[in-house]
C-alpha cells in the first residue's frame, strides 16, 4: 500500500456490503473511522504509510452490523457506493457513509492481510 | 403572417394525433392484445392531465414536475406504439413463413429472463472556473431528471436542481426491471430544462425579448432568447427510430431537451460500481446545457431468473461414489443458480432445511448421458466437476427415459442460460428493491453556521475523551514497554536546563497573569518547579506561547517531539499572532470550548491533542475536567492552550478583566466573558481543529 500523492495508486481491495441497522431515528454501521485530508497523518496508529491521508477504520463494535459484515479494525476505506474516499476530508467522508437515504453501504477497503494473502496464493 | 402559420401547423398536429390514435387501436383491436391497448389508453390520459395541469400551473417546480412527467408520458406512448407496430409486423411475418416453407423443428433455444437493476446513478459535472469566479450573477439553474429505458419499461428518476453549487448529479432512486432478456439494451437518458423564472415559451412579443436579451448579460440573454423562441414542433426523439407518429402537443411551459444519453448492455453488468460514457447532445449555446464531465457512475446489476429460480425439480437418484455400484440414494433434487441441491425428501425444500448435499453446476461442469447400465432401462447421467485439482463425478439416474430426456434438457437450458448471461451467474448480485421511504423531514433552517452542522447525538464527550484516553493508556503502555518513551517525558527531569531556561523571559508575564488568575494558584504554583505537574505545565508552555510566538514554536517543537510537529506549528505561529486581525469571539468561543471539553489545560499547546498528549498525567488532565462545569473562570486558564495564533485572542479574552497587562489586548476583544457554550459547539469545534486526529462513529 504505498501510496505517493499524485500518482496512481493499486490495491489489493475487498468489497464489503454493511446493512445499515436503525435505531429509532438514526441509521448506524457499527464502526468508528479516522483519517482524512484534513487531518493529521502522522497519528494514524493503522497506516503503514505515515503520510497516507486515508479514512481508516479505527474501532469495530462487536456484533455490529460492520462486524457482521466482515469489516475488520485498520481497514483502509478506499470507496463508499462508489464514491472515492482517498481524497476527501473527514467529515465528507463521515457525511457519505452516513446518508439517510441509504441502507446499504458497499465498501471498497483495502488492508495489508489481503496483499499477504494474495503473494502467498501466487507463490504456491 | 407567421402566427397564423403556427396555429394552422398545431391544427393538423391535431388531426394528425387523432389519425394516428385511430390507427392504433385499430392495430390493437386486430392483434387482440388489450393489454398494450389499456397501456397506452393510461398513457394518454396520464399525458393529457399533465398537459392541463401545465398549462394551469403558476409556480415553477410544479410546471417543472408535469414537464417531466409529459415527457415520461410521451415516450411511454412511443415505446408502447413501437412495440404494437413490431407485434404486428411479427404477425404478418409468421404468417408468410407459415405459408412458405414449412418450419423444421428450430433449435430455438431462449435464454431465461431476469432482473437488472440499476442504481446510485452519478453525473459529475465540469464547472469552468469563470462559473465561480467571474459569475456574480444568481444562479443559473437547470432542472434534470434521467429517463431510463429497457424492452418496454420506462422509468423515470425523481427532479433534480443542479446549479454551479453542485458537483454531481446525484439519482437516488434504484430502479428494477423485471423481465429483461440478456441481450437488453438500457437505454439513459438525460433530460434538462433551464429553469430560469423569467420566461415562459412562446408568448413573449419580439421585440420585448430581443430588448431583454441584448439589456441581460451576452450569455443568458443568448439562452433567454433561445427559449423563448416558439420554436417549431419537434417530434419527441426517441433514440433515432423514425418519428413514428405522434408530434407532442406544445403546451406552454418548461420544456425538456435531451441532455446526454448512453446504452447500458451486458457487458456492463457488475456487481460493484463502474464509469460508463455518456454521448452528449448539445452546445453551449443551448439554454438546457449543462457542462457534464461526460460520464456516468452507477451500479448495474443483473438477477437471471436461471439464479433465482428453480429451474427444475424432481426426484432423483444419486450413485454415492465409491460406494459399490449398486446403491442408489433417492433423493428430491431443485436446479437452481449454480447448484443441484439434493434434499431427502420434498418436503425439506419448503421447510429451508439443508439440503443433504449440493452438486455444483457451473460452467466448469461437464454433464454427459453415460453408458446404459446392463441392469437399468435407463441412461445415467455423468457430471463432473472440478474441485480444486481433482475431478469429481456424480452418477444420476431417473426413473423412466422421459424423466431422463426432461433433465437432460434441464441441464442443457441451465448451461445455455448461463453462457447468455455470461458473468451475472458466477455469483448471485444483490438487488434491493426501492423500499417506498418517506422522505426525510426537512429540518428548519436556523440561520447560524453552528446550527446546520450536523452532530451526532450519540457523540457524548466524556463517553467519547475517556475512550481517547483510554485508548491512548494502551498506546502509552505498549510504548513505554518498547523502551520508548515520549520525549515529553523529558519536562519531567528537573534538571532538564533547556525546560526552565526559555520560558524565563517570560515568567514575568506569567506572574503578571497569576495575581488575576487567582484561581490558577492552587494548581500551578507559579514557580520555577513547572514539573509539579503536566497540567500546570502544558499550561504554562501554553501561556508562555501566548507571549512569543517563536518561543512557543521552539518550546512546543521541542517538547513534543512527534514526527511532524513542524507541519503543525508553523501553520500556527507563522501568522504574526498581534498583528493579524482575527475573528476574535470566534476564536475565544473555539478555545473556552476546547479548554473546558478536552479536561483542562492538558491538552498542550499546540503539539499534542487529547489524541497523543500523555497518560500518567491523565488523572491531572481530567481532574480540572469537573473544575470546568463549576465556573467559567476556569475557561480563562484553559482556553490558552490553544494554538498560538489563537492564543493571543484568548489571552486577550481571558484578560478581559485583565487588559492591562497583556499587550496583545490590544486588538480589542469586543467580546465579554464567554457564557457557557453548548456542548455540542464544544464538540463541534474540537472535531475540526487539525491537531486532533478526529475519529467519527458511523
Amino acid at each position: 500500500m504505498s501510496y505517493i500523492p499524485g500518482q496512481p495508486m493499486t490495491a489489493v481491495a475487498q468489497r464489503i456490503e454493511i446493512q445499515k441497522l436503525r435505531q429509532g431515528d438514526h441509521l448506524i454501521l457499527g464502526f468508528s473511522i479516522g483519517g482524512g485530508i484534513d487531518q493529521d497523518p502522522g497519528q494514524n496508529p493503522f497506516s503503514e504509510d505515515k503520510t497516507d491521508k486515508g479514512i481508516y477504520v479505527t474501532r469495530i463494535t462487536p456484533g455490529g452490523p460492520a462486524d457482521v459484515a466482515g469489516l475488520v479494525m485498520g481497514d483502509k476505506i478506499l470507496q463508499v457506493n462508489g464514491w472515492d474516499m482517498t481524497m476527501v476530508t473527514h467529515d465528507q467522508a463521515r457525511k457519505r457513509l452516513t446518508k439517510k437515504k441509504e441502507d446499504v453501504v458497499r465498501l471498497l477497503v483495502t488492508r495489508k492481510s489481503l496483499e499477504k494473502a494474495v503473494k502467498q496464493s501466487m507463490s504456491h | 403572417m407567421p402566427v397564423d402559420k403556427f396555429t394552422n401547423m398545431e391544427e393538423k398536429l391535431w388531426i394528425l394525433e387523432d389519425l394516428n390514435m385511430m390507427y392504433i387501436r385499430q392495430i390493437a383491436l386486430s392483434l387482440q392484445d388489450s393489454d398494450l391497448q389499456k397501456k397506452i389508453d393510461h398513457e394518454i390520459r396520464m399525458r393529457d392531465g399533465a398537459c392541463k395541469l401545465l398549462a394551469a400551473c403558476s409556480q415553477r417546480d410544479q410546471a417543472l414536475e408535469a414537464a417531466k412527467s409529459l415527457q415520461t408520458c410521451s415516450t411511454r406512448i412511443l415505446a408502447y406504439m413501437s412495440e404494437l407496430q413490431r407485434m404486428k409486423e411479427a404477425q404478418v411475418m409468421q404468417k408468410v413463413t407459415r405459408r412458405s416453407s414449412d418450419a423444421g423443428p428450430m433449435d430455438d433455444r431462449m435464454p431465461c429472463k431476469g432482473k437488472v437493476a440499476i442504481s446510485d446513478l452519478r453525473i459529475p459535472l465540469m464547472w469552468k472556473d469563470t462559473e465561480y469566479f467571474k459569475n456574480k450573477g444568481e444562479l443559473h439553474r437547470c432542472a434534470v431528471f434521467c429517463l431510463l429505458q429497457l424492452g418496454g419499461e420506462i422509468f423515470d428518476t425523481d427532479m433534480v436542481i443542479v446549479d454551479r453549487t453542485l458537483t454531481d448529479i446525484c439519482f437516488d432512486n434504484a430502479i428494477v426491471f423485471s423481465d429483461a432478456s440478456p441481450g437488453f439494451e438500457l437505454r439513459v437518458e438525460l433530460y434538462s430544462c433551464c429553469s430560469e423564472d423569467d420566461y415562459s415559451a412562446g408568448s413573449t412579443p419580439r421585440k420585448l425579448a430581443s430588448k431583454l436579451s441584448s439589456s441581460l448579460g451576452r450569455s443568458s440573454g443568448k439562452k433567454l432568447r433561445a427559449s423563448m423562441e416558439p420554436g417549431p414542433v419537434s417530434p419527441v426523439s426517441n433514440g433515432g427510430a423514425s418519428p413514428l407518429l405522434l408530434p407532442v402537443p406544445s403546451v406552454p411551459g418548461p420544456k425538456y431537451h435531451l441532455l446526454a444519453h448512453t446504452t447500458l448492455t451486458l457487458s456492463h453488468v457488475q456487481d460493484s460500481f463502474r464509469t460508463h460514457d455518456l454521448t452528449i447532445s448539445g452546445n453551449e449555446e443551448c439554454s438546457y446545457w449543462l457542462p457534464l464531465y461526460g460520464s456516468m457512475c452507477c451500479r448495474l446489476a443483473a438477477q437471471p431468473h436461471c439464479m433465482t429460480q428453480k429451474m427444475m425439480s424432481g426426484c432423483l437418484k444419486v450413485k454415492q461414489c465409491g460406494a459399490d455400484l449398486q446403491s442408489w440414494t433417492k433423493v428430491y433434487a431443485v436446479l437452481k443458480g449454480t447448484s443441484l441441491f439434493c434434499y431427502h425428501r420434498q418436503e425439506d425444500v419448503e421447510a429451508n432445511v439443508e439440503p443433504a448435499f449440493t452438486i455444483g453446476i457451473n460452467k466448469e461442469t461437464r454433464i454427459r448421458a453415460a453408458e446404459k447400465d446392463p441392469q437399468s432401462k435407463v441412461q445415467n447421467i455423468c457430471i463432473s466437476n472440478q474441485y480444486g485439482g481433482e475431478e469429481v463425478t456424480h452418477t444420476l439416474t431417473t426413473d423412466s427415459r422421459e424423466d431422463t430426456h426432461r433433465w437432460m434438457e434441464a441441464f442443457w437450458q441451465h448451461f445455455y442460460d448461463m453462457s447468455q448471461w455470461k458473468q451475472c451467474c458466477d455469483d448471485l448480485m444483490k438487488i434491493e428493491l426501492p423500499s417506498l421511504r418517506k422522505p426525510a423531514p426537512a429540518t428548519p433552517k436556523q440561520g447560524s453556521l453552528y446550527h446546520e452542522m450536523v452532530i451526532e447525538s450519540s457523540d457524548d464527550l466524556s463517553s467519547s475523551v475517556s475512550d481517547i484516553l483510554a485508548r491512548r493508556l494502551q498506546e502509552l503502555e505498549l510504548r513505554s514497554q518498547l523502551g520508548t518513551s515520549p520525549t515529553w517525558m523529558s519536562l519531567f527531569e528537573e534538571n532538564s536546563p533547556k525546560i526552565v531556561g526559555r520560558p524565563r523571559p517570560c515568567t514575568s508575564r506569567l506572574s503578571g497573569h497569576s495575581p488575576c488568575t487567582p484561581h490558577r494558584l492552587p494548581r500551578s504554583p507559579v514557580s520555577p518547579h513547572r514539573c509539579a505537574q503536566m497540567g500546570l505545565l502544558s499550561s504554562d508552555v501554553s501561556l508562555t506561547s501566548d507571549s512569543d510566538s517563536h518561543c512557543s514554536t521552539s518550546l512546543c517543537s521541542h517538547h513534543y517531539g512527534w514526527p511532524e510537529p513542524s507541519s503543525n506549528f508553523p501553520i500556527l505561529s507563522s501568522s504574526p499572532s498581534r498583528l493579524r486581525p482575527r475573528t476574535l469571539s470566534l476564536d475565544a468561543k473555539l478555545s473556552t470550548l476546547r479548554g473546558r471539553g478536552l479536561g483542562g489545560g492538558g491538552v498542550g499547546g499546540g503539539g499534542g491533542n487529547c489524541h497523543c498528549s500523555c497518560q500518567p498525567p491523565s488523572s491531572s488532565l481530567l481532574g480540572p475536567s469537573p473544575i470546568s462545569s463549576r465556573s467559567p473562570r476556569l475557561q480563562h486558564s484553559t482556553q490558552t492552550t490553544l494554538s498560538c495564533s489563537s492564543s493571543t485572542s484568548s489571552s486577550s479574552s481571558s484578560s478581559n478583566s485583565e487588559c492591562s497587562h497583556s499587550p496583545e489586548s490590544s486588538e480589542g476583544v469586543p467580546f465579554s466573558r464567554p457564557s457557557p457554550v453548548r456542548r455540542s459547539l464544544r464538540n463541534l469545534r474540537a472535531r475540526l481543529d487539525p491537531r486532533n486526529w478526529l475519529q467519527s462513529q458511523v
